[in-house]
């Protein structure tokens, strides 16, 4: 059955090109699939074969999509139309978390044993430079010239400076940070696993701003509607946070083992992968609650930015 | 009888890949089966909390609270006496033909696992027959790093494949292999 089930994917796939909406890249670890789904219509569009265990992903430009599997410790970047593997590389070390950025044209890739990240190219993902982090370097956020490390291990953040590519700050965070998120206006968000909470931080002064409490084991964080949203892995639930207040406004329950956590672009919908369930949680945020649930392949992780406007 | 110690032919797929060097990690197993009978037919005769008797290794289960949220069973494997594992319900939907469980106290020399959750969902399957998804989260019996090989990540894994696996396959037996 999943053998038919991926080949009606790719049929789907190479039929119908997503159409400019919202569509969120799921990889699914345990199946080693990304499922592409249709926020806007509720449907699963495709179904991708990823080997190697896939856990990390990256929304590149247009419909360009890069995962990490950390069991085959390649990178690859897809185009999510056609499904075709455009560009491939193997790292040697602990690949887990990406980032794309924009301007430069580069990802990073963390390398949770190595204590460094690897600055790539990002057509031909051919490696330009490697970064010096913290021990376990797990969640990355490019916002602006900014590229932000979870250094787990280290229980702190790393800060780098996109221009020169030159260590800003590190800063210490509770214990154990394992995801990251930059807020719309700039301040960065970090899950920290170890100790239940949520350090906010400005990252240009290399300052801590506030310590907040959060539910069990603090995963993902995603941003909407002058909110901040964080999946609590043990908890199965979500809590959110007001941006203006930083103050923890509500927590609701998802799916079970929620992980990656992201947001549409005009910010109508957040999205959970729920890795015990196989589904994403599809949440209002507004209403602060659970409005959909979509099914994905197995073991869903969607650890990184995942969320894209689609086909231009 | 314990329950079967069944070497894994799943080993080295089923392993999430993060952090193997940093202690436990969740570990997730999902075994399916497909079989003739509808899909109403099969959840009847598996769909109930207290009633585990369609798996070969429970020998008895003894419960309360029926299949409402929080009811409790006793599972007694393989003969009177044997050893038990105590469960609890969590969630359970007869719309969805879905219930999930929590083991709440279980030997780690009977099952090698720690913190076990686990969802059994009958869903529809090819030609009116049914799809038999048993899925499982859990920890290995030893919490700490460098496990001794009966408690390892791989013991765990290979532990429940077993045990589902000998589920599905009575339940394929009884209902039909899938047309």
């Amino acid at each position: 059955m999943p053998l038919t089930r991926l080949i009606i994917g790719l049929s789907l796939a190479l039929a119908a090109a997503p159409a400019a909406g919202e569509i969120a890249f799921v990889t699914n670890q345990n199946s080693d699939e990304l499922s592409i789904l249709d926020l806007d219509k509720g449907t699963e569009i495709a179904r991708l074969p990823v080997e190697g265990k896939p856990a990390g992903v990256a929304v590149g430009k247009g419909a360009e999509i890069y995962t990490v599997s950390p069991d085959s410790k390649t990178i690859r970047r897809f185009d999510s139309r056609s499904g075709e593997i455009l560009a491939e590389a193997v790292l040697d070390g602990g690949p887990i978390g990406i980032a794309y950025d924009p301007a430069s044209e580069r990802v990073f890739v963390s390398d949770w044993y190595n204590a460094r990240i690897w600055v790539l190219e990002a057509r031909s993902l051919t490696q330009i430079s490697t970064l010096t982090t913290g021990s376990a370097p797990a969640g990355l956020e490019v916002f602006g010239s900014l590229l932000a490390s979870a250094d787990r291990d280290a229980h702190q953040v790393s800060i780098f400076d996109l221009n020169d590519l030159t260590l800003r700050h590190q800063l210490d965070v509770g214990e154990r940070p394992f995801g990251l998120g930059f807020a719309p206006d700039g301040r960065l968000f970090v899950g920290n696993v170890g100790s239940n909470d949520v350090t906010i931080l400005d990252p240009q002064q290399g300052e801590i701003l506030a310590t907040l409490p959060v539910g069990e084991r603090p995963y993902g964080v995603a941003f909407a509607k002058g909110q901040a949203f964080v999946t609590n892995q043990y908890e199965n639930t979500v809590s959110v946070i007001d941006l203006d207040s930083l103050t923890v406004t509500a927590t609701f329950e998802v799916g079970e083992y929620p992980e990656g956590i992201d947001s549409t672009s005009d910010e109508s919908l957040v999205v959970v992968a729920n890795w015990f369930d196989n589904t994403v949680s599809l949440i209002d945020p507004v209403s602060l609650s659970v409005i959909g649930e979509m099914e994905t392949g197995d073991g869903p992780r969607a650890f990184g930015r995942f969320i894209s406007e689609g086909a231009p | 009888m314990r329950i079967p110690k069944i070497v894994a032919l799943l080993i080295g797929l089923l392993i999430p890949a993060m952090a193997l060097a940093h202690g436990p990690t969740r570990q997730k197993v999902t075994l399916t089966t497909e079989v003739a009978a509808a899909p109403a037919d099969v959840w009847a005769a598996i769909g109930d909390f207290q009633d585990m008797s369609w798996h070969p290794a429970v020998f008895a289960s003894e419960g309360a609270g029926g299949n409402d949220i929080d009811a409790t069973r006793v599972l007694t494997l393989g003969e009177a006496g044997g050893p038990t594992i105590s469960e609890i319900l969590y969630k359970y939907s007869a719309e969805k033909m879905s219930y999930s469980y929590r083991i709440t106290e279980v030997d780690v020399e009977v099952l090698p696992v720690t913190n076990y959750s686990s969802h059994l969902t009958v869903k529809p399957g090819a030609n009116g027959g049914s799809l038999i998804e048993w899925r499982g989260a859990f920890y290995r019996g030893y919490p700490n790093n460098d496990p001794p090989a009966h408690l390892s990540d791989e013991a765990a894994i290979a532990a429940v494949s077993g045990v589902y696996q000998a589920g599905l396959d009575a339940l394929a037996q009884k209902f039909g292999a899938s047309n």
